[in-house]
């Protein structure tokens, strides 16, 4: 069953077409992994699909329904969940807090949202510090917080873009760990990541970007394997 | 905070609101004893400073809801008093309406203008922010001082008394001031308290956990214009005067100092604060009268060196006396 | 155009010239911190009475005492920006204190104590700076001014001239356009960025005391003399482009013809409120000013 359908999603940035024709279709429970060199449109993508940026041309279903120009705080309700590179939290608010804000946006109850938070909490690790300010965790503690920021109320599909980027090895198994669990348990990811070898451990099927525009969409084995995309990582290097 | 999995229960549903309930517990401990001072105090003239440190500690309520607890940095909380006040003022001036009723009608106008800005400056922040409502202030004090037909301008605007008793008022304002703090720790520990400190501390991440920024942001704005317009109507009839002078910017100024000065985006310390800034600012007027280069100091200090002011300083140091 | 119509484009544009002083520092200083100095009226303040004590109190001639005022408000600019502005260049500031909220509390904070300190100090009374020329009324045409405006103008002019030339062409003047459009790449570039912050808030100081002095013989100093002049230049940087300098000197004489014009043909008693209802609009509806190509931050 279609989850996610991509179609035909254009995006220019004056002379700059940042995402050209993209078309893809991501089932219920696939976990698919988003690679290509910098600048190929992987993240100007997860914004249109997040709601931060309006495409050009194109359009995204969510469950067959179109969702394309939604704001974030609609999609969030419709069940797209973005992660950010840059790891966004409320570093004012303890990390018990941050788990709430999304927990009663979502529409938990307060009693259920704490019960979820506090589960988070013991499944992220995060018990020693649950009482800190997010500002006050390390780099990694709180990407770990925005995993479960994220999942308060699991999405329909959750946006990954690079978790696992400059984290502590430690903490990107706990990450790992959570994502399997998850994908075990029925739950559907989009994952953006440079880091090869994960994206073989854990993406099954993989799409690879370049220039705006999708090269290849196939088992990850074979993606990898395929001459377009060496070609476009080595030119995206040599550029 | 405890580490192993406890069953989740009702009081530790109010865990992450601890912090909000003491806060509340100590600002009504402080309106305790404000109520008992009327008993040692008779002057007249203390009293009167009394109810306007009330009437400032309302102000200062509601500005840090907007700016402590949801980030907005809007520089005209003394407009919307001025605007309450002038409400209530020129329908009693010009048709007579009962104090009381436009008291309310205050409130209701005070909380839209609050409104129609908020909508209106929804997509800035920091410094455009600032500077738009800051203009938004001038051009408002700038329309009651010149508009000489209506306002009578800096002579100002005669109305209606409420009551004949000080004491009374003094109950009034405290009583006014209590209902405010009531409302802003119910409001506070409910999901808007989260909502609101998510947005203050990334408005991207609170969209993308579902909040819906453009209500309460907007509600924000309303909530504290709507509080300001209040406390604006109630010294319009204790003062039995309106001037364009309540929506001056040093007035904003010293809304400021009192919220820094307690402690931003804590319940309690803005109102203690303006009990203190204010009443203090009297007692040593005979003293020298540096009172107001200090506070202006002790603003710049405390931003640069205690953000959580002295509601901040409190707690750290009952913290250091448990641990001893 | 009229005789009146020239005389009031004349006077606007000298007053443009004024704001001019004024807006270009509060410009550098948003290019190169992205905050606004709600002080910056202060220092016009402290220039005003600089000047004026200097010469009155302490005898000094006019033309000594004019430098000195620029001096006084640069040493004032710097002090604020070794004391205060430091935690500035860090994204958030150790204490968790968001920046464009500790910009705002503690520039408003230096306003208030600097109106309240002078208050102590010297006192509430106004005080008249001495006039660098006693010629009362030139007459040239259609239009009328003093001596002293005249010259003064003449001044504003040629300082404004070398403040943009310097800031185009000399070394600290392109570092500080570099630290403006990118702060993180100039430090990297090796540019002291602190440092460039730090003759930004001279400069900024220096010019506002500077037209505080050269007004004070005409604007009667007082503590809070500063607080309709930062309004204008509020207004100026944000029509001119947030940052821009060129923008700022534009807008400045545009804002002084606008409002000279305004109070004869539209209101008088509004004059003030023209600037400020364009600055709302702007900022609501364009806030990269007419001549900025950056978008708002949001």
């Amino acid at each position: 069953m279609t989850l996610l359908s991509v179609r035909g999603v254009t995006k220019r940035y004056g002379g700059l077409v940042a995402v050209n024709n993209v078309s893809f279709d991501v089932a219920a429970g696939e976990l698919v992994g988003l690679i290509g060199p910098n600048g190929s449109g992987k993240t100007t993508l997860l914004n249109i699909l997040s709601g931060l940026a309006d495409p050009d041309a194109g359009e995204i279903l969510l469950d067959g329904k179109p969702c394309q120009g939604l704001t974030p705080e609609k999609l969030a309700h419709r069940g797209m969940m973005r992660m950010f590179q840059l790891t966004r939290v409320f570093r004012r608010m303890n990390v018990i807090d941050n788990l709430l804000v999304a927990g009663r946006a979502l529409g938990l109850k307060p009693g259920e949202a704490l019960d979820r938070a506090r589960s988070l909490i013991s499944e992220l690790r995060l018990d020693a510090v649950a009482a800190l300010d997010a500002g006050q965790l390390s780099g990694g503690q709180m990407k770990l917080l925005e995993f479960g920021v994220c999942f308060m109320v699991p999405p329909r599909i959750a946006l990954l873009d690079e978790p696992f980027a400059a984290v502590h090895p430690t903490m990107k198994e706990i990450m790992g760990g959570f994502i399997r669990s998850r994908h075990e348990n029925g739950q559907t990811f989009l994952l953006v990541s440079h880091d090869m070898p994960v994206v073989v451990e854990l993406c099954p099927r993989a799409i690879c970007m370049n220039a705006g525009a999708v090269v290849i969409d196939a088992p990850t084995r074979a993606v990898l394997a395929d001459a377009r995309v060496i070609e476009a990582y080595l030119g995206g290097q040599a550029a | 905070m405890t580490t192993q999995s406890p069953p989740p229960s009702r009081a530790s549903a109010q865990l992450s609101n601890t912090k909000t309930t003491v806060e509340f517990r100590v600002a009504l401990a402080a309106m305790a004893i404000v109520a008992l001072l009327p008993l040692g105090v008779g002057n007249a003239y203390w009293l009167g400073v009394l109810i306007v440190s009330m009437y400032f500690a309302i102000l200062a309520g509601g500005w840090n809801l907007l700016a402590g607890y949801a980030g907005q940095f809007s520089l005209a909380p003394a407009t919307f008093a001025m605007i309450g006040a002038y409400t209530t003022g020129l329908l009693n001036h010009y048709y007579g309406v009962p104090p009381l009723l436009g008291i309310v009608a205050a409130i209701v106008v005070s909380g839209l203008v609050g409104l129609l800005l908020g909508r209106a400056v929804l997509r800035l922040a920091g410094p455009y922010l600032a500077l738009t409502t800051l203009s938004f202030a001038e051009i408002m004090r700038l329309v009651a001082a010149n508009s000489i037909d209506i306002t009578r301008g800096d002579l100002g605007l005669g109305v209606a008394g409420l009551l004949d008793s000080r004491v009374g008022w003094y109950y009034l304002f405290l009583g006014a001031l209590t209902v405010l703090l009531v409302l802003f720790y119910l409001l506070l520990r409910s999901k808007a308290g989260l909502f609101l400190q998510a947005i203050r501390d990334d408005e991207v991440a609170a969209r993308r956990a579902g909040v819906d920024v453009v209500f309460w942001k907007t509600a924000a704005f309303a909530l504290s214009a709507a509080a300001s317009g209040f406390a604006g109507a109630l010294y319009a009839h204790f003062a039995e005067l309106v001037t364009p002078e309540l929506g001056l910017i040093a007035q904003t100024g010293l809304i400021l100092s009192m919220v820094v000065i307690g402690g931003m985006g804590t319940l309690a310390g803005p109102i203690i604060a303006a009990f203190l800034v204010y009443v203090l600012s009297e007692w040593l007027r005979d003293v020298g009268g540096y009172q107001l280069v200090v506070f202006a100091a002790l603003v710049v200090i405390f931003a640069r060196f205690f953000r959580e002011g002295l509601w901040g300083l409190a707690m750290a140091a009952v913290r250091r006396w448990r641990q001893a | 155009m009229s005789g009146i119509d020239v005389d009031l484009a004349v006077n606007g544009l000298i007053t443009g010239l004024f704001y001019a002083l004024m807006a270009i520092g509060l410009s550098l200083i948003f290019g190169i911190l992205k905050i606004v100095n709600f002080a910056h009226g202060e220092f016009y303040m402290v220039g005003a009475y600089a000047y004026t004590l200097i010469a009155l109190a302490l005898g000094v001639p006019v033309w000594v005492a004019l430098p000195l005022a620029f001096v006084v408000g640069a040493a004032l600019g710097w002090l604020t920006e070794r004391t205060l502005m430091r935690p500035l260049y860090a994204g958030y500031t150790s204490w968790g204190l968001m920046r464009d909220e500790y910009a705002v509390i503690v520039t408003f904070g230096l306003s208030l104590f600097l109106i309240n300190l002078v208050d102590k100090v010297i006192g509430p009374y106004a005080y008249r700076g001495p006039p660098l020329v006693e010629t009362s009324r030139i007459v040239l045409g259609p239009v009328l001014i003093s001596g002293h405006r005249l010259l003064a103008a003449g001044i504003a002019i040629a300082v404004i001239a070398i403040t943009a030339a310097l800031i185009k062409w000399s070394f600290w003047g392109q570092q500080i356009r570099a630290v403006s459009q990118n702060r993180l790449g100039a430090s990297l570039a090796g540019i002291d960025t602190a440092k460039a912050s730090a003759i930004v808030f001279m400069l900024s100081g220096g010019l506002a005391a500077f037209a505080g002095a050269l007004l004070s013989p005409v604007i009667n100093a007082s503590p809070d003399v500063g607080v309709f002049p930062a309004i204008k230049s509020y207004i100026i940087v944000v029509l001119g482009g947030m940052g821009s300098v060129p923008g700022a000197i534009i807008a400045s004489l545009a804002l002084g013809v606008i409002e000279s014009f305004g109070a004869v043909y539209l209101s008088y008693q509004y004059r003030d409120a023209f600037g400020l209802i364009l600055l709302m609009l702007f900022l609501l509806f364009r806030p990269q000013g007419l001549f900025g190509e950056k978008g708002r931050e949001v």
